[in-house]
């Protein structure tokens, strides 16, 4: 059986490439939605009734998911790629993790408050 | 006559030094860095053996690109040829830079066949066909330059990274069906500086001389390696 | 040599500027994540106030040219990070050199439409 440290590069590996793949739609398909249609997309009104809708909610949890995975991930590629990265790797690791969490919760209180 | 400016290293101090070398057609850079060294400053340090590119000992950066200079004609570089030691390598001297790690590296993969009837009482013959052959040759033309790591990036930031040509050497034998060592190799090219590490610049296939294409070599052993952890994870 | 290694671009391929820009880009888009759940914030505020006070800033014709920027970064990122995912799936490796150029050129075509559309929301 593998350890988990070791497992975990190259799930990490394929999730980055995964989540990219998602983001390419969901992230166009975001955009287009709040930049391409029309000014008022962008009230506060119209933000609310779009958001509560059970559909783009769930949407946007996915995407934040995604999101945050990928870009801290992408984050981490680049500090393990520094040899004071690599060497204190256990800290980035965990620097990451965190970050990737808070960013991935405060956005979900966030889509569920409002 | 076309001006040689060339990068030179002393132990303490880099510093450029210029010769002008009256250049004929079919004169190498090699050639030319012997001119030098005969005529002007017998000092000039540089590696170089076989004249022919097999060696990999002149790799150093020609007008900015890692080439070897054996290889590379005078005459189609321009008034000016630029000549500096490679980089991602520690200078020795002049053009000469430390290659230990280089070799220690590619040793690390355990690059030679792996068997478990390995015997050299009764030695075997090991079959194999053009085919089987084709899925790993151009892996093997190698010659350990050291071009492709001049130009990765990740091996300009992170000292103990495997490295193009090592990971290259690794996958040919993975792939060469009379090797049985791939799990073992699997397991130190998934080490933290192994292929992880490769984001997919692809300068390094770009500036291969033999042409093995490093990158494909990297992003086939990534995914072995990758679904081979996988696979002993689900238990498969 | 250090991370000046990753911005060495004399005597390299398209490939190294390929590989840098992508690695700003997220460095940029990830900063800009950050930036957008902070701004979010501002949707707590239920009478929609402070969030319409900042959009009335962030949703103009002055910024019109950050949201430029930021679409290239986000488009660029996006199609050449695909170019990636696929050589990594070992597909078209072969074909690398035009493969990088049309996708390279499929990012400019993206960026300009989509800055097109958004200065003619702007009322350009």
């Amino acid at each position: 059986m593998e350890s988990a440290k070791s497992v975990m590069e190259p799930i990490a590996w394929i999730l980055q490439m995964l989540t990219g793949l998602i983001m390419i739609l969901l992230v166009t398909l975001h955009f287009y939605v709040t930049h391409m249609t029309s000014h008022e997309a962008l009230r506060y009104a119209e933000v609310i009734s779009r958001v509560t809708q059970p559909e783009f909610r769930a949407m946007y949890a996915v995407l934040l998911l995604v999101v945050s995975f990928h870009a801290f991930n992408g984050l981490r590629a680049i500090l393990l790629d520094t040899t004071a990265g690599m060497e204190s790797r256990k800290t980035v690791n965990t620097l990451i993790t965190l970050g990737f969490l808070l960013a991935f919760v405060y956005g979900l209180y966030l889509l569920f408050s409002i | 006559m076309v001006r040689f400016k060339i990068r030179r290293y002393d132990g303490e101090k880099s510093y450029w030094q210029s010769f002008e070398v009256p250049a004929k057609k079919g004169m190498t850079v090699l050639e030319a860095l012997y001119y030098i060294k005969e005529n002007y400053e017998s000092s000039l340090a540089f590696r170089a053996s076989c004249r022919m590119g097999i060696c990999g000992s002149c790799a150093m950066k020609i007008n900015d690109r890692p080439r070897l200079a054996c290889e590379t004609q005078v005459l189609t570089l321009g008034d000016t040829v630029k000549v500096e030691p490679l980089d991602n390598f520690k200078v020795i001297k002049d053009l000469i830079t430390e290659f230990d790690g280089f070799f220690e590296k590619h040793k690390a993969v355990k690059p030679y066949l792996i068997r478990k009837d390995d015997n050299y009482a009764e030695p075997k013959e090991l079959l194999q066909t053009p085919e089987e052959l084709n899925e790993y040759y151009i892996f093997t033309l190698c010659i350990k330059c050291g071009a492709c790591y001049s130009v990765c990036p990740a091996a300009a930031t992170l000292d103990e990274y495997l490295g193009p040509a090592a990971m290259t050497a690794a996958y040919r034998f993975c792939a060469d069906s009379r090797d049985e060592g791939q799990k073992e190799r699997y397991e130190i090219a998934s080490s933290p500086n192994g292929v992880w590490r490769c984001h997919l610049a692809m300068e390094c296939s770009e500036v291969c001389p033999k042409n093995v294409e490093p990158a494909k070599a990297v992003q086939l052993l990534r995914r072995k390696t990758a679904f081979s952890i996988l696979k002993s994870l689900l238990g498969w | 040599m250090g991370v000046s290694g990753w911005f060495k671009f004399k005597g390299r391929s398209l490939f190294s500027w390929a590989f840098t820009f992508q690695r700003l880009t997220g460095v940029v888009l990830l900063i800009y994540l950050l930036a957008h759940l902070t701004y979010l914030s501002s949707l707590l505020d239920k009478t929609g106030a402070t969030y319409e006070s900042m959009i009335a800033i962030t949703v103009s014709r002055q910024f019109l040219v950050f949201d430029i920027l930021l679409v290239l970064c986000g488009v660029f990122h996006g199609v050449n990070g695909f170019r990636i995912i696929l050589h990594e799936f070992g597909i078209a490796y072969e074909y690398r050199k035009p493969l990088l150029v049309i996708f390279t050129v499929i990012a400019v075509v993206v960026w300009l439409y989509a800055s097109y559309v958004m200065y003619s929301l702007v009322g350009g």
